[in-house]
């Protein structure tokens, strides 16, 4: 049976001159792929989510979803962020602009919401200049989610010189076809003042991370990176047919979430936090915001961090880390100038009452190390998955039980580790999730810093 | 099941159309035959010096096997043996002169059991050559017990021999090869189509030219025990003694002649490619294969399995491995296309094909179409060409086997339109040549179509 694929009317727009510039192209389109679902005004899609002091909501992602539809808007841009020890790095990031672009607008014929698309996608474009996010936003999604991601590249006014493209690489999509791998050397890349939309079907849960690939040594290092994961079908189903299993994410009674489709609930979890290891090279940043060439051959990261951030900012008593524009403050905003902005939304604190299970979702984007991390206090944590497969023989949900217990783990870039602690028996109090390549826990100079986050047990 | 499938293509006035009735078979080992292994069970391996190549326009000064009076090459060659077999290994050094004869080295084999040398002199690990004048010709001695990976290298000084480039794999058939084309044995989910190694290292520049300093020196004032090799610090990464984008030229290339072995992977959908992990360096690297996670099989030549019998229930899915110095890893990895939830073969009205599922698989018998997305479409629009950018190896087209239209210079490493995805390491840093990106650690992999031959 054919079936007959939906195809999304497309919004697409003209925008003839970037602000700033932009050289050579003869053509510069910026436009946003959504589908149009749920009747004639969308009924039923979520717009964007609000920060909660300043931080994006554990494990909440920003997103427009209908159903199994979910659609996401980012730029691709450079931007500044703040170390641990107060130094302003000039970066590249990912921001999101999903909110921007409102759902009502979407997909009608009428002039006054195409005018009204069209100056929220300038809206976009401008607050996407200078607007890299450190970590890029994360993403959360559900299995067999139809994901549309797409990726607008507004340039960089700092490097003018720069005429990079960006793309977005979804790291460990299973069977990934070449068009949508995101990779520029065996695959295309979107040139500045355009956009291109990448769509993925989630047809397996588990933990994944998302990234540029262009020129990966340098765009990763300069901070394109992120989170993103996959909640099981087993979240809506609940397992051995037994309804008070669903999980919560899900509106059911069960556990908060389940990590992959285990069949027996040995995956589940009450709290989860993402721990994004990476790191900054500071003479490479600096190099970079001088228009200097690169030292990719002594690149070496002086400033390790999770989600962004070096400790204490990891468990940072203001929850937002603003960052300090100075001379750019033009750049990035609508109106007003804005010298100070939040750009490191995702803080690295763990919570939890005793006797909930705790699921870390341990993963690492550093281009250059590996980092062992351990818990103190005799926490332990149960490794159930890895690289997005459910930890049983062969990598299959029915696969021989492979899961084992530890205190540390050693997280090498590019994987990905689904780790559970259960905290039944623990006081309450303070514990640390830490780096036992110590020399790492610092911010620079300046000792008993980076990657390092408190786990609170209540 | 015969059926017709037309492909059309135009990149720059270039129309392709082809007609096939039948799967392509295909299959790839690593072997003699082909230029990527030497035949056991006897062997003759001569130390040597000599310079190999990189892609920044460096020649390195490098220390690696030869087979006999062959080149030196790096790493040095693959040798195959069969289980069982009483494996042979006569070793002589002409590293440079030194005073006494030549730098002194030795061969060590991670993974065997009984090694027996006989000749040459008595070193820290191993007995030594040290040079041509008899009697410093050893030869090691072992049986090839156990099918898997495994490697050898210099069992003298490594810390600066290895880095200087002797090290190589071993291959050891499985007993019932003949039976079945598997790295340990029929059951064991070690089956493949194409085989490849993926022997992984590292170099330091500084080191090089240190020991190229040396040699340059009187043979009297030699002294290679002098270099230090503390300060490791490398500038280039190599997958199988090659930088991109050596890596992905071919095999027994004539402009690297020190340099045999490239690590360019390709398979039709469905097909099982073997990957043969080696940490040949000094340090680890965490491997990420796009396209899809492997499964890791074995480590050590050791299959990941319960018990006799159970074939690899130990074995665990990745798509970033981690070949740590001194070990082996093998993995296999399949690309299907699964769930991904358009046709790859484009829509029907375009590009008219059938989905025939014989058996049940829901893929099609032949080209492994995911039958339940048949004729589906990719639900978003491409933006315009003149708003991407391309790699070399990007076909112009989303789907497998086709080409379309390009800008004028861009494309033309894919005529076949195969999906392509890197390989790579995921410590980016090594995806570098000396500060030239690309480079380094980092290879390609492509998804050919059915009607595609690989040779």
């Amino acid at each position: 049976m054919k079936l007959k694929r939906f195809k999304g009317s497309i919004v697409s727009m003209g925008l003839a001159a970037l602000i700033f510039g932009a050289a050579g192209s003869a053509s510069a389109e910026f436009q946003y792929q959504c589908p149009r679902v749920g009747g004639a005004n969308n009924t039923g899609i979520s717009n964007g989510i609000e920060l909660v002091d300043g931080v994006i909501p554990d494990n909440e992602a920003w997103n427009l979803r209908m159903n199994n539809k979910v659609c996401m808007h980012v730029t691709g841009s450079d931007g500044f962020a703040t170390m641990a020890d107060g130094k302003r790095l000039y970066v590249f990031g990912f921001k999101d602009q999903t909110g921007v672009i409102h759902k009502n607008h979407l997909n009608r014929n009428s002039n006054f919401h195409k005018n009204e698309l069209l100056k929220e996608m300038g809206e976009a474009v401008t607050q996407g200049i200078l607007g890299a996010n450190q970590p890029s936003p994360p993403i959360s999604l559900n299995q067999d989610d139809d994901f549309f991601l797409t990726l607008t590249n507004p340039g960089m006014v700092l490097r003018p010189d720069l005429f990079d493209p960006h793309t977005v690489h979804y790291h460990g999509f299973p069977e990934a076809s070449a068009q949508f791998d995101g990779v520029p050397e065996t695959s295309i890349s979107i040139n500045q003042a355009a956009s291109i939309t990448y769509w993925y079907n989630n047809a397996e849960p588990g933990t994944f991370m998302w990234h540029c690939h262009v020129e990966a040594t340098e765009h990763m290092q300069m901070g394109m990176l992120g989170s993103l994961h996959v909640n099981p079908a087993q979240n809506k189903t609940g397992f051995g047919g037994n309804d008070a299993t669903i999980a919560q994410l899900a509106g059911g009674a069960g556990p908060k979430g389940y990590v992959y489709n285990d069949g027996d609930g040995t995956t589940a979890f009450d709290v989860e936090k993402t721990i994004l290891l990476g790191g900054y090279d500071g003479v490479f940043h600096d190099a970079s915001e001088g228009v200097l060439p690169l030292p990719f051959a002594e690149m070496e990261d002086n400033y390790p961090t999770i989600n962004g951030r070096g400790y204490p900012d990891t468990v940072g008593t203001t929850d937002a880390v603003m960052t300090d524009f100075g001379d750019w403050q033009d750049f990035g905003t609508l109106n007003a100038p804005e010298q100070f902005r939040n750009t490191q939304p995702v803080n690295a604190i763990v919570s939890a009452t005793a006797g909930e299970r705790v699921l870390l979702r341990l993963t690492n984007l550093n281009v250059s190390r590996a980092f062992t991390i351990q818990l103190s206090g005799g926490l332990k944590m149960k490794l159930v998955g890895q690289d997005a497969r459910i930890n049983r023989g062969r990598g299959l949900t029915d696969g021989k039980d492979l899961y084992h217990e530890t205190s540390s783990i050693r997280v090498n870039g590019g994987s990905t580790h689904d780790l559970i602690i259960d905290t039944t028996g623990f006081a309450a109090g303070d514990y640390v999730l830490y780096t036992t390549n110590t020399n790492y826990l610092s911010n620079d100079q300046e000792d008993f810093g980076g990657i390092m986050t408190t786990i609170t047990i209540n | 099941m015969n059926y017709f499938l037309k492909t059309i293509g135009t990149v720059a006035g270039i129309v392709a159309a082809g007609m096939f009735w039948a799967a392509t078979a295909s299959a790839r080992d690593i072997s003699a035959a082909n230029g990527t292994g030497v035949n056991g069970p006897n062997f003759d391996l001569v130390a040597k010096w000599g310079y190999i190549s990189s892609p920044d326009g460096n020649t390195i000064y490098t220390w690696g096997y030869a087979n006999g009076t062959g080149n030196m090459q790096y790493p040095g060659p693959t040798l195959i043996v069969n289980q069982g077999d009483e494996v042979s290994i006569t070793f002589t050094s002409e590293l440079p002169e030194v005073t006494g004869g030549n730098v002194a080295s030795s061969i060590v084999f991670p993974g065997q059991t009984g090694v027996t040398a006989s000749g040459g002199t008595a070193g820290v690990l191993a007995q030594e050559s040290q040079g041509t004048d008899a009697p410093n010709t050893v030869t090691y001695s072992f049986t090839a017990s156990q099918a898997g990976t495994f490697q050898y290298h210099s069992g003298t000084r490594p810390d600066l021999q290895v880095q200087m480039g002797l090290m190589g794999a071993i291959i050891v058939r499985p007993a019932d090869f003949n039976v079945a084309r598997t790295a340990y044995g029929v059951g064991t989910d070690s089956d493949y189509d194409h085989e490849h190694l993926f022997n992984l290292s590292e170099m330091d520049n500084d080191i090089h030219l240190a020991a190229e300093t040396e040699s340059w020196k009187a043979v009297a004032s030699r002294d290679f025990n002098a270099i230090d090799t503390s300060e490791f610090k490398p500038e280039y990464w190599f997958i199988n003694g090659r930088n991109l984008p050596d890596t992905v030229m071919g095999d027994n290339v004539p402009w690297l002649p020190t340099q045999p072995y490239g690590s360019f992977v390709r398979a039709h959908p469905g097909e099982k490619v073997l990957l043969r992990f080696i940490g040949g360096g000094v340090d680890g690297h965490p491997f990420h294969t796009h396209g899809d996670n492997l499964t890791v099989v074995a480590r050590d030549g050791q299959l990941l399995s319960s018990a006799p019998g159970q074939g690899a229930d130990l074995s665990f899915s990745r798509n970033t491995t981690d070949p740590l110095p001194g070990s082996t890893m093998d993995g296999i990895f399949q690309w299907t296309g699964k769930k991904m939830g358009w046709d790859i073969y484009g829509p029907v009205a375009d590009f008219p094909h059938d989905c025939n599922d014989g058996d049940a698989d829901n893929f099609d018998d032949v080209t492994w179409e995911w039958c339940p997305d048949h004729d589906k479409e990719i639900p978003v629009d491409m933006p315009s060409l003149l708003d991407m950018s391309y790699g070399g190896f990007w076909s112009g087209s989303p789907f497998l086997g086709h080409l379309d239209a390009l800008p004028p210079g861009e494309g033309g490493l894919n005529p076949s339109g195969g999906f392509t995805f890197p390989w790579h390491s995921h410590h980016e840093k090594e995806v570098v040549n000396f500060d030239v990106f690309p480079g380094g650690m980092f290879t390609v992999f492509i998804v050919e179509p059915h009607s595609e031959p690989i040779p």
